[in-house]
């Protein structure tokens, strides 16, 4: 294991070493436990854990920038992630415990690239872009064109995560993260779902918004049929009623020891109407 | 000093009993000061490791450990064949290969073992053992097991043991019943789940004798078993058992003891460690037996019980240990704490070739009486009744008979618990409770379940105890009591007993546990025993130390012995306390005239007559418990939160309140895991839960308000009026929240655990044959 101290230190270790096996070494929370489990066992890996210029959270140009070791407890204790976009800060508070909220990075959890991160349906509704920067250069890749598949992601070999770049909630975007757990801590997402409201003047109305699931299907999917019809008349509990309904038939879960796929299904329109009642309780009552 | 003491007659100005006196290895435990077996270190240490086997049903064509005994840094590899006595260890049927010989039997059997220079070393060497199988058809169901013609895993078949209980005529009850209420309830393969996992170390010293340091809850017997397989002498091995970071059952039969025995005579007298990772535990430990219980219950409109018939079969995996027990004690319980005058319960243990089942916290009672418990609320339901004035109604009193027929003698506080609960707050107002949710999709339910489970072995089985005390130089006493800490306090609770008795301070006792080279044999820390087998141990020791005390000191003094007091940290004479002796002279004399300064105390459990095929009930002692539990259930998930428990036990004198609290809180964290999330799933004898990533236990958050109410009642028998109480705590609670849950949304779980999925399924299906019924 080598520990660069720098980005420049630890592109040109991965530049000299591309024709091993090197795996990146972040918080360690998903690292380590598939290392026991004789998964992932490179010849090298990178810790990244020195690499403090990696870690931050600034707003610039109307975005807000992340370095991807910034840990889940950065971002829940994060004023400008709390004020811009607080969404971020509720998803971070539900990974996990608090013990790997402290370990695990948000440029982890993209590198890892598991259909169930938690962080990434709310990447996906702040439409996040994701920079990937190797010896030669860097370059932009939005989220949504970034993983294509459990582990699969378009990140090459010599490059590194380097910056995760989100959208500011706007006044009048409200956005909520809702996951089903086994239980309420320490837990894989059976199905976790994100979702962002632009609201508009009149009564409930709703002028579009994003809807994104985790855990149902090879990566992160984009609800786009519910979306449509987010802005289709006042967003009122029969209205929820219906975009909920529809949100099984933009899933494609599987079955495994944590639920059946039928499950998954029914939780997907689960989730986004809790979501959904729970962000419009909230908008009424603002 | 009288008997008294000891049988519970004087309970008034008690200094140490009763009171809620600090864990003795409280400050060793909170700074991490304790130290497990694991945590010790020997230099010149050799590192164990266990082959286990590749499949749950193969035969085993031939082993070559020749290419891993090559390994450098291997210092051994053994096989059945390095076994000098008796293959095999087990409880009560020692039906298990230390070291597979000819046929595997599920996927934690041990095929080989090495010892190596590092772990690393070790674990290299276990892949180059190469063990030729011929996989055989696994058997993973236990009906389909007791079939004909299905694979025999044992010489005498696949049933292991039956037990049976009738009484009454259980046909002319159902013929009378105005309500008959059948279903049948699954459980789940619960895991002990122990902080510590199986480990320890073995070394032969210089002379031969042979020490193992291993987490135990009865090193006495593991040093016989380890005795019957190395063919030792029992008295040149020495087992080192106490303190146990946690065991519930799990630790109760042999664990890593033999293996670390048969490395430590393979190294030269170096020390061997062995400590087994948290997969490997999951993949060879014990479990809690899944049953599948069939129950029938017949009832009257003004809600008398009249009959109630069970049909228990428990997959007790690849081999027995202690699953004829265990079944043993379901059927004794399946009729609850209550008098049904027809009943006919029948229990099946059965092998398969899943991972063994065995002792754990409840003994079989958990899963038997979530069947009349649910039966019950259902009679509740249908008669329009009260479900605590059914319970009340069919609850047998002191001295009443009991289902089985026998009159219980012991004190019985089933009805002072349901009254307790009847006056809670939260059973009063459980309207305004269950109506003051947040978000109208969440449903909340208040519901009560009761229990009964036995203190003490039962019938059949040795149970003794047994305490020295002796005198120090230092004029402090030292308990020898071999039943172990496992993590509930027994150790305090013996200092409190024995600083009682002796009429000194608490911290002039030092307990010495689990050591069978100090203490004598006194049993398990099982069947919710130590508080009162070690209690009345002590009780029973104590006035002999007196006596001995009393004796020199009335020399000393030049006195009867009858005119000496024992008074603080020292003995006088009655009425004039200038004429005294100090502890530290009384040793001095005894040690001057070379005479022992050590007593002991010996005592039996009391006993009923054995009812016949019942395999050992009914015991003499009972605890008892009635569980309040609120939960809220999400109907959009189907996920339960338990969110307030009000425990309220008659465990008789409570000796510590604050390790009485400890037993209610645990057993409640404990009940809500097997109840809503604990399952290590199994597919054809292998398996799927594989660590604590999918191994679902609670955790602080699903830890809900916990509230303790305890009901003495006086236990003649017992140290104080003390009975015991770890096992109960966590079985009412089980039908509590399944009843809880029916009261939020209107299902009744059959299978544990309770799953968001399982859930919202039942809430689906019940929407659907609503739609149905009302026609639209």
């Amino acid at each position: 294991m080598v520990s660069p101290r720098d980005t420049q230190e630890c592109l040109q270790l991965l530049n000299d070493n591309i024709d091993s096996d090197v795996r990146f070494l972040a918080g360690g929370t998903d690292a380590v436990v598939r290392m026991k489990d004789n998964m992932w066992r490179p010849k090298l890996w990178i810790n990244l854990k020195d690499v403090e210029e990696l870690r931050y959270i600034e707003e610039k140009d109307d975005y807000i920038h992340i370095g991807p070791m910034t840990t889940y407890t950065d971002m829940v204790n994060s004023p400008l992630i709390q004020e811009k976009a607080p969404v971020l800060a509720q998803t971070s508070k539900e990974v996990g415990a608090i013990q790997l909220q402290n370990m695990g990075t948000i440029g982890g959890n993209i590198g890892t690239a598991s259909p169930a991160g938690d962080t990434i349906p709310t990447l996906f509704i702040l439409d996040a872009h994701i920079q990937l920067t190797s010896v030669k250069g860097s370059r932009l890749v939005s989220v949504e064109e970034y993983f294509i598949g459990p582990g699969r992601t378009v990140k090459e070999d010599d490059e590194i995560i380097t910056e995760i770049i989100v959208n500011k909630q706007k006044e009048n975007e409200i956005a909520i993260f809702e996951k089903l757990g086994p239980r309420k801590a320490q837990s894989i997402s059976i199905v976790n779902c994100a979702v962002l409201l632009e609201m508009g003047e009149g009564n409930k109305e709703c002028l579009g918004g994003r809807v994104a699931f985790g855990s149902v299907g090879p990566t992160i999917i984009r609800a786009k049929k519910c979306e449509q019809m987010l802005k289709m008349g006042p967003l009122d509990e029969h209205k929820i009623e219906d975009v909920a309904d529809a949100a099984w038939k933009e899933v494609m879960p599987i079955s495994d020891v944590r639920a059946s796929a039928k499950y998954r299904r029914k939780m997907a329109s689960s989730l986004l109407k809790r979501g959904l009642l729970r962000l419009m309780e909230g908008w009424d009552a603002r | 000093m009288s008997k008294d003491i000891a049988l519970g007659k004087q309970n008034k100005d008690l200094k140490w009993v009763g009171r809620a006196v600090k864990r003795i290895d409280g400050p060793d435990k909170v700074t991490g000061e304790q130290k497990y077996m694991t945590d010790y270190h020997y230099d010149n240490m050799v590192w164990g490791r266990v082959l286990r086997s590749e499949y749950p049903h193969a035969r085993i064509k031939s082993i070559d450990t020749s290419k891993a005994k090559d390994l450098e840094g291997v210092v051994c590899v053994l096989t059945y064949e390095d076994i000098p006595g008796f293959n095999g260890f087990g409880v009560v049927t020692p039906d298990q290969p230390v070291l597979a010989e000819n046929v595997v039997r599920y996927m934690g059997d041990a095929v080989a073992l090495v010892g190596a220079e590092s772990d690393e070393i070790a674990e290299e060497a276990l892949g180059l053992i190469e063990v030729d199988y011929e996989p055989l058809e696994a058997v993973t169901d236990p009906e389909k097991a007791m079939v004909e013609g299905a694979p025999q895993l044992h010489p005498d078949g696949n049933l292991h043991s039956e037990a049976v209980i009738q009484n009454g005529d259980v046909e002319e009850g159902f013929e009378e019943a105005d309500f008959i209420f059948e279903n049948t309830f699954y459980s789940p393969r619960q895991m002990h789940a122990f902080i510590e996992t199986e480990g320890g170390w073995g070394i032969e010293e210089e002379d031969g004798l042979l020490t193992i340091q291993c987490p135990s809850q009865h090193g006495h017997r593991d040093k016989m078993q380890i005795a019957r397989a190395l063919a030792l002498n029992p008295e040149r091995i020495r087992v080192y058992s106490s303190p146990n970071g946690g065991g519930f059952g799990g630790k109760d039969e042999i664990t890593v003891q033999i293996y670390l025995a048969l490395l430590a005579i393979n190294t030269g007298g170096r020390p061997v460690k062995l400590h087994l990772s948290r997969e490997e535990s999951v993949q060879a430990g014990l479990k809690r037996h899944p049953f599948k219980v069939t129950a029938k219950t017949g009832a009257k409109k003004d809600g008398t019980i009249v009959a109630h018939k069970v049909r228990a079969v428990a997959d007790t995996g690849a081999y027995a240990s202690l699953g004829g027990a265990v079944v043993a004690l379901g059927v004794e319980h399946a009729a609850g704490p209550y008098y049904i005058p027809n009943i006919d319960l029948q229990g099946y243990c059965v092998y398969t070739n899943n991972g063994i089942a065995s002792a754990f916290r409840g003994f079989g009672v958990n899963q038997v009486s979530v069947a009349i418990e649910t039966h019950i609320d259902m009679l509740a339901e249908k008669a329009n009744l009260c479900p605590i004035e059914i319970r009340k109604k069919n609850a047998y009193r002191q001295n009443e008979k009991s289902s089985l027929g026998n009159i219980v003698k012991s004190s019985v506080g089933t009805i002072e618990t349901l009254e307790a609960a009847e006056q809670t707050d939260l059973w009063i107002n459980r309207e305004s409770y269950k109506a003051d949710v947040k978000e109208p999709w969440k449903k909340r339910g208040v519901a009560i379940a009761t229990s009964h489970h036995s203190v003490g072995m039962g019938i059949g089985t040795p149970d003794y105890g047994a305490s020295s005390i002796e005198l120090l130089e230092d004029g402090r006493f030292k308990v020898g009591l071999a039943i172990e800490e496992i993590g509930t306090g027994n150790g305090t609770v013996y200092a409190q007993v024995a600083a009682e008795c002796l009429n000194c301070d608490i911290d002039d006792v030092i307990v010495i546990q689990g050591d069978t080279g100090e203490t004598l044999d006194s049993g398990t820390i099982s069947a919710s025993r130590a508080s009162y087998t070690g209690g009345r141990a002590i009780a029973t020791a104590a006035p002999n130390m007196t006596q001995l005390l009393s004796e020199q000191a009335a020399e000393l003094l030049n006195v009867d012995a009858s005119q000496i007091v024992v008074g603080e940290r020292k003995l006088h004479i009655y009425g004039d306390e200038a004429q005294s002796v100090t502890y530290k002279q009384i040793y001095d004399h005894l040690i001057s005239q070379g005479k022992s300064t050590r007593v002991e105390g010996h005592f039996y459990f009391p006993r009923e007559k054995e009812i016949k095929n019942s395999e050992g009930a009914p015991h003499y002692l009972y605890g008892y418990m009635t569980h309040v539990v609120m939960v809220e259930v999400d109907t959009l998930t189907g996920q339960t939160d338990v969110l307030k428990v009000i425990g309220i036990p008659d465990c008789g004198k409570v000796l510590n309140p604050q390790g009485l609290e400890g037993q209610v809180e645990g057993g409640a964290v404990m009940g809500i895991g097997y109840t809503l999330y604990e399952d290590v799933v199994m597919k054809d004898g292998y398996y799927e839960t594989k660590s604590f990533t999918d191994y679902i236990i609670p955790t602080i958050r699903e830890t809900p308000d916990i509230k303790t109410i305890a009901v003495e009642s006086d236990e003649s028998s017992g140290p104080f009026g003390a009975k015991g109480i770890a096992e109960v705590v966590m079985i009412p609670i089980i039908s509590a929240i399944k009843a809880a849950i029916n009261d939020a949304v209107g299902v009744r779980v059959k299978k544990l655990p309770a799953t968001p999925e399982r859930i919202h399924k039942l809430i689906l299906e019940k929407e659907e044959s609503r739609r149905l019924a009302s026609g639209s």
